[in-house]
């Protein structure tokens, strides 16, 4: 049926010459794992036919939400997400084709006005905000210690039921993280993303037992301390490294920055560079009223991602120059299967409520950790 | 092999897994750009395949497009937001090709790694559907109708997703190449104008682009 012109094959081989065996023994771990739980769960409807033959009800299946760990997930996480699956198996039986919702409610596409844009002063503002994040608190992060980054969220998504697509907005919800200085411990709670309202771990290593490396994408307080500071170098180092991915390669070394703005604690010399960094990058633009997740007013550092109509904002207060958050403004109309994404629709929103350094996972600079304080 | 697993065979789950779990790997790989995460999606495709079981039609083929389907629903849940894949998947390429050069590894796995980096970054510039339909098609070589019938929906919504999912992709790479040339970073991007711009408020950003 698939016509194979050369093109196609070319496609075709970008894709099926990625392929990768499992890491050694672990096909034979998932298959014992998997008919020992499948047995199980033969026992186990053995014994409710037994004891409960007429009472079991078609139980609803959206009251079970089935998630799977997210990335760097240990062992016991993983384990628990699949014993998940063991009790949905038997409670949500024929409930559906397994495509679930997130445990955020979802309403109408967000949407806002977009602001006028112009290149007029931006190296003015930029030098104004480097100078107020050189003034901003920002104590250092000890070893034991974890920074604390509380933030609200939402974002506008396509969803799929049954072939038929619509837009989506998210309801704004609150999210809370911790991350060791190292970056190889960490707590998440997100109600979009977890199973439980516990939240769920970052700790690395994952189950193969490696420890990924902070890289710009996926930087370590450790790590962004130790990053040059010098405008020029940083520009240089974050165009190389991320060489290849994003739209363009101004857009991407946008992006990244705007990554290592919103959830993560820079020290403030690296703060303070960013912003000077970011006045390098061609096609930046201020736009003179944004409003961050939050409802907060302010005045946007922006680029237009030309290849998608997406605009990233990344919004501070008009007087004190103070990081307020982010959003992604559809500023050009694009079609997509059939939905037409609005310019005006906001495509993710997130505001920055809290960030701090705090000596216990899940502690906040409120409250103290529930269990393991210190 | 349908019949036995609608039957529940235990025997018959464990010759699947044999025989798919590679392949249910790879791709949940493809969509979620991240290899220990598309270890817990397949490991938990299986599960799920077996709670379906009595859903698998007892007429057909082989039982491949089913589990890819399982598992293209099981990745979906990973990244709800197209934004979380990009991230994921720019991670991985940089992740791929920035682990250095050790004197034993054969040029054959670097090239590999960079062979991961160029499909990640390129899926990562689709959108979810597209990149399903994509992955299901060219990376695990199914048909329109056995795509159809992992995805659930209709064979014409199949090859008109992949159809523009393979212009995206070839758009893409030409972009991705004449910006390599470009050096001053200026001109005209025919390529990737917008017709039928309503957007006014942005037209002088787009101007005042350099």
């Amino acid at each position: 049926m698939n016509a194979n012109t050369p093109r196609d094959e070319q496609d075709a081989q970008l894709l099926s010459r990625t392929a990768r065996d499992l890491p050694s023994g672990r096909h034979q771990f998932h298959k014992e794992r998997l008919m020992a739980q499948i047995h199980e769960q033969v026992q186990q409807s053995r014994r409710d036919e037994r004891t409960a033959a007429p009472a079991v009800p078609a139980a609803p299946a959206k009251a079970r939400r089935l998630r799977l760990p997210r990335p760097a997930i240990t062992l016991p996480a993983m384990a628990f997400g699949l014993s998940a699956v063991i009790v949905a198996g038997v409670v949500t039986l024929g409930g559906g084709d397994g495509v679930r919702e997130s445990g955020v409610a979802t309403g109408p596409a967000l949407t806002t006005d977009i602001g006028t844009a112009t290149t007029k002063g931006v190296p003015q503002l930029l030098d104004q905000i480097s100078l107020a994040a050189a003034e901003g608190d920002h104590p250092t992060v000890r070893a034991g210690q974890y920074i604390y980054i509380e933030s609200v969220l939402a974002d506008t998504h396509v969803r799929t039921v049954d072939d038929r697509s619509s837009l989506v907005g998210q309801e704004l919800h609150k999210r809370q993280m911790w991350e060791s200085a190292d970056g190889v411990e960490g707590w998440l709670i997100d109600p979009a993303v977890n199973d439980s309202s516990e939240g769920e771990t970052l700790t690395l290593p994952d189950e193969q037992g490696n420890t990924p490396k902070a890289h710009l994408g996926s930087p370590s307080y450790d790590y962004l301390a130790k990053l040059t500071t010098d405008p020029d170098a940083l520009l240089a180092k974050i165009y190389k490294e991320t060489e290849g991915q994003g739209n363009t390669p101004d857009q991407q070394a946008f992006s990244t920055i705007g990554d290592l703005l919103s959830e993560s604690y820079p020290p403030p010399e690296l703060y303070s560079a960013l912003f000077e960094t970011a006045a390098k990058i061609p096609g930046v633009v201020v736009v003179d009223d944004a409003v961050d997740a939050a409802g907060r007013h302010g005045v946007a550092v922006a680029r237009l991602d030309e290849t998608s109509g997406q605009r990233e904002e990344w919004i501070f207060d008009k007087k004190t120059h103070v990081y307020l958050g982010a959003r992604n403004v559809q500023v050009k109309p694009l079609k997509e299967e059939g939905i037409l994404i609005k310019p005006g629709t906001v495509n993710f929103t997130m505001a920055i409520k809290n960030r701090a350094v705090v000596d216990g996972m899940k502690e906040t600079p409120s409250a103290p950790a529930p269990s393991q304080a210190g | 092999m349908r019949t036995r697993v609608r039957a529940g065979d235990q025997g018959a789950f464990g010759e699947l897994f044999d025989a798919y779990a590679r392949a249910v790997y790879n791709h949940a790989y493809r969509l979620t750009a991240d290899w220990s995460t598309a270890e817990d999606v397949m490991a938990s495709t299986f599960m799920e395949a077996w709670r379906l079981r009595d859903k698998v039609d007892p007429e057909g083929g082989s039982l491949r497009p089913w589990l890819l389907g399982i598992a293209t629903n099981t990745a979906r849940n990973q990244f709800r937001s197209n934004r979380r894949y990009r991230r994921a998947a720019s991670a991985a390429a940089a992740a791929e090709t920035a682990v250095p050069d050790h004197a034993d590894e054969v040029a054959g796995r670097i090239d590999d790694r960079r062979r991961i980096a160029t499909a990640l970054t390129a899926l990562a510039a689709l959108r979810r559907p597209e990149r399903e339909v994509i992955t299901l098609c060219l990376g695990e070589g199914l048909d329109y109708e056995a795509a159809a019938e992992a995805l659930g929906i209709p064979v014409g919504t199949v090859a008109s997703r992949l159809s523009r999912a393979r212009k995206k992709l070839r758009r893409t790479a030409a972009g991705n190449a004449a910006e390599k040339v470009r050096v001053n970073r200026e001109g005209p991007r025919p390529v990737r104008q917008t017709r039928g711009d309503h957007a006014k408020a942005i037209r002088p950003a787009q101007e005042g682009n350099r």
